[in-house]
């Protein structure tokens, strides 16, 4: 097998033009301004698959001006990366050559000064996106690890794509990408045409295409070269500073990023047409992508723009925005700079909904639990009592996706390595060599066998692997005929739906037990075909008394199976229930008994989680034996009339982990 | 990794299933269609058809001794190492052999697709070297996953990462590489083990839903040829020698043909009309549409693309990327055949 030392020659690319890309104006507008200005903090280009997303990204590379007579870096983020590749590590080569530990760049110092592009963001683990956004908005990296403590600028356009079907990012990672687009397939047969000519052309031959367009590219290049010189000369006029100010405000935007990222998108688009002064329609045009990402739901709505002061002289101008760096300078000054810009809104910590952002993000997903603020929105389903209690009960997992965990097993990726602590056998190689590297010419004089590398037992590091663990939800549903009065069925079923349609997405296993007239059976053995659950669903009858033991027996041999399987798995029971047990297994009462199994069930399967859904009916009289069953179980409680789709959701996420 | 048991069953020999065989020709015509999904039950061909097909591949040229199957003379395809020495001016050693079909196995560690340290050197000679993976044997080649419904989600991510960029990019472990790996992507499935996430899903260009034959006399046949071909694979192959070179030579012909294939105006605008219609995301339906429209009038002999060819490449382009609601399965256009998830 041939072996290849890396860090070669980089192969050249077939970039597409970014001028024949066709359509899609707002995403490749958010392109450029971030181009004239990367201290806008970044675009997220969200939109089904196959809409020119990565071409665009790629594109905007051949218009960047070259910094130093080379074409600035642009880094292609590979999913796979580890940790240490992206923040950085020690290089063992020159540590064993040279015997003193050298600093290796990662990804992030690699894409100072240019464009770090990952595509399928949303599918990047959470640690790593963190890292690199922290760095996107400090403009430098931290590196504590290794011994190795230093940090070193990371100024870079970071471009993010995503498909939302596969799965959302964090609401607090979302907000931190400066602009927002969406983007979506064309319409219009002509320019489906059009489009589909332009690509033919340029698969079949590149270089001639991409001839055909350069003067095109070039005379782009241009333009975004002379918006960027004028960028920094770009004011901002003072009764439109306050019209941003309004505008977030108007759309509850939590935050100030918000108001930052429109005042600096403005001011490049501004600079982008060749103006040296903000008019109300640069804000206009660039608000909706700095906000749509950033609000809770629905459109932007914009106020109508402040009529200009009567006689608007040169020295009206909010003065000490003429002071604007150029964009390559450090963004501290600047941030303190834009904050006074917008000094005529409120102060951002003065609003409800203005939280800052970035402090104890970790809590508030966006879901709408700030007491207080619900109210004025309108749509107040999102904050009803369900959500609160939520929150209160049960720590929220925050994340809206799969699980994931720290892997025992040696499945998993590699994220990053710890000294070690077990005995597992799963050595991280390249930390273990890091770590012996800077000892390698003193332990010489110690040897007493001839080896090339000198590991001593302190430097052994292993692997720590993050898999993501699918939820496997198992369904207990119950078919007695009291679930068919007043449509409970119908209810409950919805409601199963709308947790199917979360569990597709996830990518979970789902399994489903029927309990009704004699007895209990497991309709759908675990599987990952959400569809044939969705296709039993509709099929699934009513009808006949409750054995409700009989159900959690059943349910618990369901388990017992599927933990056998895969003891690593994180099962999650529903049972959706009125909780009206009247047929025992034995031979007392049906109620007492199915308590007493519920309780059994609990302690049997310390990892799985409960949730008891009340389809009782609504009315004066309830009996409440579902919320007796819930705490016997230890389980979360919902009663299902409470679920819309939204909720039910949530209660998936609120009982994870 | 390379699927090169002594004698594979002729692919000419296939019974039936001239859907799954059309599909994986059109893919050896043009690459650039990026593949085929192949849906089905046990036990119908699957495996064999796609096994088979490297028995018709053409012949390429590769750097001889290249791991990452550069190509020498084109710097796009070229492996940092051979672009480096073709920068330098040296004449690249060329070697000729068949497209390969590389396997991934549904258990493939990350690492293992996407190339890593070679832990021998770095331990005894304290050198970083990459010990390439399979995405960089399968560039210009074929990329076969076996059950791909079943891969790993960490591998299901690099693969659409590099599907989608035709580079791969190995950045783990102290050591960091891109290279070219440019594949044609076919994957089997059996749909009752799970659906494939839609981002995967848009990545197979075209997808064939395969059924066991329903015709007593075809499977007859079916259990005769294999009967036959078990008992003296050999023999069976040199039975079959004729047909294979046929098949050879008209693929050859086909990909000779392709690039002089034309679509009119009106052909465009049917393939536009039939994304709009079903409400496909996105525009690599119309792509693909028209990529296997041409393919197949190349493959038959025909330098126009004709209406018929457009049926035929909407039938095989579009069933997967009908936007659908997450529970329906995928349904064949005109419900000609009807493939249940």
């Amino acid at each position: 097998m041939g072996r290849v030392t890396p860090d070669g020659a980089r192969p050249p690319r077939r970039v597409y033009p970014f001028p024949a890309i066709l359509a899609q104006e707002e995403m490749k507008l958010a392109l450029l301004l971030n181009a004239v200005n990367p201290a806008i903090g970044g675009v997220l280009v969200r939109g089904e698959k196959g809409t020119a997303k990565s071409t665009a990204a790629r594109g905007i590379r051949e218009l960047l001006p070259p910094a130093g007579g080379a074409s600035p870096p642009f880094v292609d983020f590979p999913l796979g990366a580890t940790e240490d590749m992206v923040i950085g590590s020690i290089d063992f080569e020159r540590a064993i050559r040279d015997g003193e530990p050298r600093f290796q760049p990662g990804l992030l110092a690699r894409a100072h000064g240019g464009v770090l592009y990952i595509d399928e963001v949303n599918l990047l683990d959470d640690h790593l996106v963190d890292s690199i956004l922290d760095a996107a908005e400090s403009g430098e990296n931290i590196v504590e690890r290794e011994g190795q403590s230093l940090r070193h600028p990371a100024r870079f356009i970071l471009i993010g794509t995503m498909n939302p079907e596969e799965g959302e990012l964090r609401p607090q990672l979302l907000d931190r990408f400066g602009l927002a687009v969406s983007v979506g397939g064309e319409t219009d047969p002509a320019a489906r045409v059009e489009l589909l000519r332009r690509r033919e052309a340029f698969d079949g031959d590149p270089d001639a295409f991409a001839a055909a367009w350069r003067e095109q590219t070039a005379a782009l290049g241009r333009r975004l070269a002379a918006a960027r010189e004028r960028l920094p000369d770009v004011l901002i006029p003072a009764h439109l500073a306050a019209f941003i100010g309004e505008i977030c405000l108007r759309n509850h935007v939590a935050g100030h990023r918000a108001d930052l990222a429109v005042a600096r998108a403005a001011r490049a688009h501004a600079a982008w047409h060749g103006r040296g002064d903000v008019n109300a329609d640069d804000i206009l045009a660039v608000a909706p992508m700095a906000l749509l990402h950033r609000m809770r739901a629905g459109e932007p709505e914009m106020p109508p723009p402040p009529p200009p002061p009567p006689m608007e002289e040169p020295d009206d101008r909010e003065t000490e925005e003429s002071a604007e760096p150029p964009p390559s300078e450090a963004p501290e000054g600047e941030e303190a700079r834009e904050n006074g810009e917008s000094a005529a809104a409120p102060p951002p910590n003065e609003g409800k909904g203005c939280d800052g952002g970035d402090a104890g993000d970790g809590k508030d997903d966006g879901g709408g639990d700030v007491p207080g603020e619900a109210q004025e929105i309108g749509a107040t389903y999102a904050v009803r009592p369900i959500a609160q209690q939520t929150k209160d009960q049960i720590p929220r997992a925050g994340s809206g996706r799969r699980s994931r965990s720290r892997s025992a097993s040696r499945q998993g990726r590699y994220v990053k390595s710890t000294p070690r602590r077990t005995e597992r056998n799963d050595l991280a190689l390249d930390a273990t060599l890091r770590a012996a590297a800077p000892h390698q010419r003193f332990r010489r004089f110690a040897a007493t066998r001839d080896l090339a590398v000198l590991i001593w037992p302190d430097d052994i590091r292993e692997k720590i692997r993050e898999r993501r663990v699918g939820n496997f939800l198992l369904f207990v549903v119950d078919g007695s005929g009291s679930m068919g009065a007043r449509r409970r069925m119908v209810e409950t079923k919805a409601a199963i739906m709308s947790l199917l349609l979360d569990a597709y997405q996830k990518r979970d296993k789902v399994a489903m037990v029927c309990f009704r007239g004699a007895g209990a059976e497991t309709v759908l053995e675990p599987t990952g075909s959400i569809e044939r659950a969705a296709r039993l669903l509709a099929d699934l009858p009513v009808g006949g008394r409750t054995p409700l033991t009989a159900g959690l027996a059943e349910a618990a041999e369901v388990l017992r199976r599927a933990l056998l399987k895969e003891p690593a798995v994180m099962p999650l029971v529903i049972l959706m229930t009125d909780g009206r047990a009247n047929a025992a297994l034995g031979g007392g009462i049906a109620r007492d008994e199915a308590l007493r199994a519920a309780g059994a069930l609990g302690r049997r399967f310390p990892t799985a989680r409960f949730a008891v859904v009340d389809t009782e009916a609504p009315g004066i009289v309830r009996l409440a034996l579902a919320r007796q069953l819930a705490t016997a179980l230890d389980a979360a409680y919902f009663k299902v009339e409470e679920l819309r789709a939204e909720d039910l959701v949530s209660i998936a996420k609120s009982c994870e982990r | 990794m390379t699927t090169n048991s002594p004698i594979p069953y002729p692919f000419v020999a296939i019974v039936g299933q001239e859907d799954l065989k059309t599909s994986l020709i059109l893919n050896v015509i043009n690459p650039g269609l990026s593949g085929v999904l192949i849906r089905g039950e046990k036990g119908t061909a699957k495996s064999t058809a796609v096994r088979a097909l490297a028995d018709l591949l053409p012949e390429i040229e590769v750097v001889d001794g290249d791991p990452f199957q550069s190509d020498p003379r084109d710097p796009r395809a070229m492996a940092p190492d051979a672009l480096a020495r073709h920068l330098a001016g040296e004449r690249l050693p060329v070697r000729r052999r068949k497209v390969r079909v590389v396997e991934l196995p549904v258990s493939a560690t990350e690492d293992r697709v996407i190339g890593t340290i070679d832990l021998e050197t770095a331990l005894k000679e304290g050198r970083k070297v990459i010990e390439p993976g399979l995405l960089a044997a399968a560039h210009r080649g074929i990329l076969y996953v076996d059950e791909v419904n079943l891969l790993d989600d960490h591998v299901v991510d690099v693969l659409l990462d590099s599907a989608a960029m035709g580079v791969n990019t190995i950045e783990r472990e102290g050591v960091s590489l891109s290279h070219p790996a440019r594949f044609t992507l076919i994957g089997t499935m059996n749909p009752e083990e799970g659906e494939l996430r839609p981002q995967l899903l848009d990545r197979f260009g075209l997808c064939v839903q395969v059924e066991g034959l329903t015709d007593p006399a075809r499977r007859v046949e079916v259990v005769k040829r294999r009967a036959a071909f078990e008992d003296d694979p050999a023999a069976f192959a040199e039975r079959w020698a004729g047909e294979t070179e046929k098949t050879r030579q008209a693929i050859a012909a086909a990909i000779a043909a392709y690039p002089r294939v034309k679509a009119s105006d009106a052909i465009l605008y049917a393939i536009a009309d039939r994304s709009l219609k079903l409400g496909v995301d996105g525009h690599r339906s119309d792509i693909v549409m028209l990529k296997a429209a041409k393919a197949l009038a190349a493959w038959a002999g025909r330098d126009e693309v004709s209406d018929a060819d457009v049926d035929a490449a909407a039938a095989l382009a579009l069933a997967h990327r009908v936007r659908r609601r997450p529970f329906e399965g995928i349904v064949r256009e005109g419900g000609r055949e009807k493939g249940e998830g």
